[in-house]
């Protein structure tokens, strides 16, 4: 792989890694809202962002894939 | 609670991640650039700063060289999904600064923020003298004392330490032990508060199998006190039919354990205390004579705090000065407050004392530093003067008998025996009776 190859891949995963990170996070506030008694509407908005953070995801290694996959 | 910076341009992330971290306590404010993040560092002191490595206008490195141009002190957390970043920020990263790798969970953040190095407050060395590291005061009383400890610790005599609830006889003993300078321990037992079948196990030790439940060998506290120092507290309310044996082992140096036949040489000082006056050995019979003269081979009197009035000044300081060292804070005493202190009489001496110094902390307000005496200083032996006893409809029965116990105390001195027959009741119960009241306890 080339050296602007590898930067590429760096540039996708860290493109990956920030929806990742918004599931997680929003999974956490879910977790406190359940142990807390908190508002589901709330919840439910931490849930969507949840799903869109999975598509954004989703998009960015299909991306990935097509750029390296079947190299 | 801390001031915490989150700095990163992945808004959908600062709005979670600022929920959690105000549900986790702390105070946050957020900023989508380094141009905002200087402005929030500019306005007000942060303690945490939760920083991407990458932001639109610049490095998170730009804001560490704004921090030390500010100088400011806080603790920096890098967090980044780049992964050829990792490997820079762990090089960096050192007791100011860490790194935290996408994705996150809650408990990376927490466990950041709760690492935040505390500003202890600078151990202060107190001008308030112990002497023998241990006893406060520099009235003529406490200087007599001093000498007879000095004098006493150069020997290996049997100590009998005497004075009335409260006057520090465990502190005095703990001196006489430090400077005696041996190489054993100080083993402290309370004799008035074991039972009779308790008691012989607890001084002498027991073989395994001596008795029901003696499910081990156990040691007695003259072993553990060899070549030491042991403190029998409160020796006039062990009962009168075991003191043959503690006599035996005075006399003989030598103790057999419950159940066992071997003797075993034993070496230490033994301190002795009572609350009880000469009078009241001698006439209540509490302690048998052979026993009195190889216990009290020096007999010891501690003043009570009214015989030494100049010392609760003194007094009052070194245990605010604990108090604030303990929990950070920089209360101080007022000159009126200080003459209120010494005014008071005391009646249950230095004991009392610190328990009313530790309450006036605990009432005093965090955001000042000036210590709140209360009105009065209430507690049941500042009553001693108040005679109202009278039973009255409203009181609870819990009340009423705090008081009972309280008078009855009073009336035999403190002994504790004594009230409990008196009160009809046995010693043990008297003493969970006490002990469940807490404002009684020794």
């Amino acid at each position: 792989m080339s050296s602007d190859e590898d930067q590429s891949v760096n540039q996708l995963v860290h493109d990956a890694r920030s929806p990742l990170n918004r599931i997680s996070m929003n999974a956490e506030l879910i977790k406190l809202i359940l142990e807390n008694d908190m508002p589901k509407e709330k919840g439910i908005e931490a849930i969507d962002k949840i799903i869109n953070a999975c598509q954004e995801c989703s998009d960015t290694l299909q991306v990935l894939s097509s750029q390296h996959g079947n190299k | 609670m801390l001031n915490v910076l989150l700095v990163d341009d992945d808004n959908e992330f600062t709005d979670v991640a600022a929920n959690i971290i105000e549900f986790l306590g702390h105070h946050v404010s957020v900023a989508a650039n380094l141009k905002e993040a200087y402005e929030w560092l500019d306005s007000q002191p942060f303690e945490h700063i939760l920083l991407d490595f990458m932001l639109p206008d610049g490095s998170g490195l730009h804001l560490i060289d704004h921090l030390k141009k500010i100088q400011s002190k806080a603790q920096v957390t890098f967090i980044t999904g780049h992964p050829s970043v990792k490997g820079i920020l762990a090089e960096i990263s050192g007791p100011q600064m860490g790194y935290l790798v996408k994705p996150l969970q809650r408990e990376d953040i927490e466990g950041v923020l709760s690492k935040q190095p505390k500003i202890k407050p600078q151990a202060k060395t107190s001008s308030i003298k112990r002497h023998f590291g241990c006893l406060i005061g520099e009235s003529a009383p406490m200087q007599e004392l001093y000498l007879m400890i000095e004098r006493v610790a150069k020997t290996s005599a049997n100590v009998m330490l005497m004075g009335s609830s409260g006057v520090g006889k465990e502190v005095v003993a703990t001196a006489i032990h430090k400077a005696s300078q041996v190489k054993g321990q100080l083993v402290t037992t309370n004799c008035g508060a074991l039972s009779k079948e308790l008691i012989g196990s607890e001084l002498f030790g027991h073989e395994k199998g001596a008795f029901t439940g003696a499910v081990a060998k156990k040691e007695g506290v003259f072993e553990r006190a060899e070549d030491g120092t042991l403190f029998l507290d409160e020796v006039t309310e062990m009962p009168i039919d075991m003191q043959p044996n503690l006599l035996r082992v005075l006399e003989s140096k030598k103790v057999i354990k419950v159940g066992g036949t071997k003797e075993i040489p034993v070496n230490c000082r033994v301190v002795s205390a009572s609350n009880r006056t000469m009078e009241s050995i001698a006439t209540d019979k509490v302690l048998r004579e052979d026993i009195y003269f190889r216990l009290a081979v020096f007999p010891i009197h501690i003043p009570s705090l009214r015989e030494r009035k100049e010392d609760i000044p003194l007094l009052a300081k070194a245990f605010l000065e604990e108090l604030n060292s303990e929990n950070g804070c920089e209360y101080v005493w007022t000159d009126a407050q200080l003459e209120r202190l010494s005014k008071f009489d005391w009646p249950g001496n230095v004991r009392e004392l610190r328990h009313s110094v530790h309450r006036a902390f605990i009432m005093s307000d965090p955001k000042g530093n000036e210590i709140q005496l209360p009105h009065t200083f209430e507690s049941p032996f500042s009553q001693t003067k108040k005679q109202d006893n009278n039973v009255t409809a409203g009181q609870t029965i819990e009340n009423v008998e705090k008081e009972l116990i309280r008078i009855t105390l009073e009336k035999v001195e403190g002994n504790k025996t004594a009230a409990a027959e008196m009160l009809g009741i046995s010693t043990k119960t008297l003493y969970n009776r006490l002990h469940a009241y807490g404002d009684f306890a020794e």
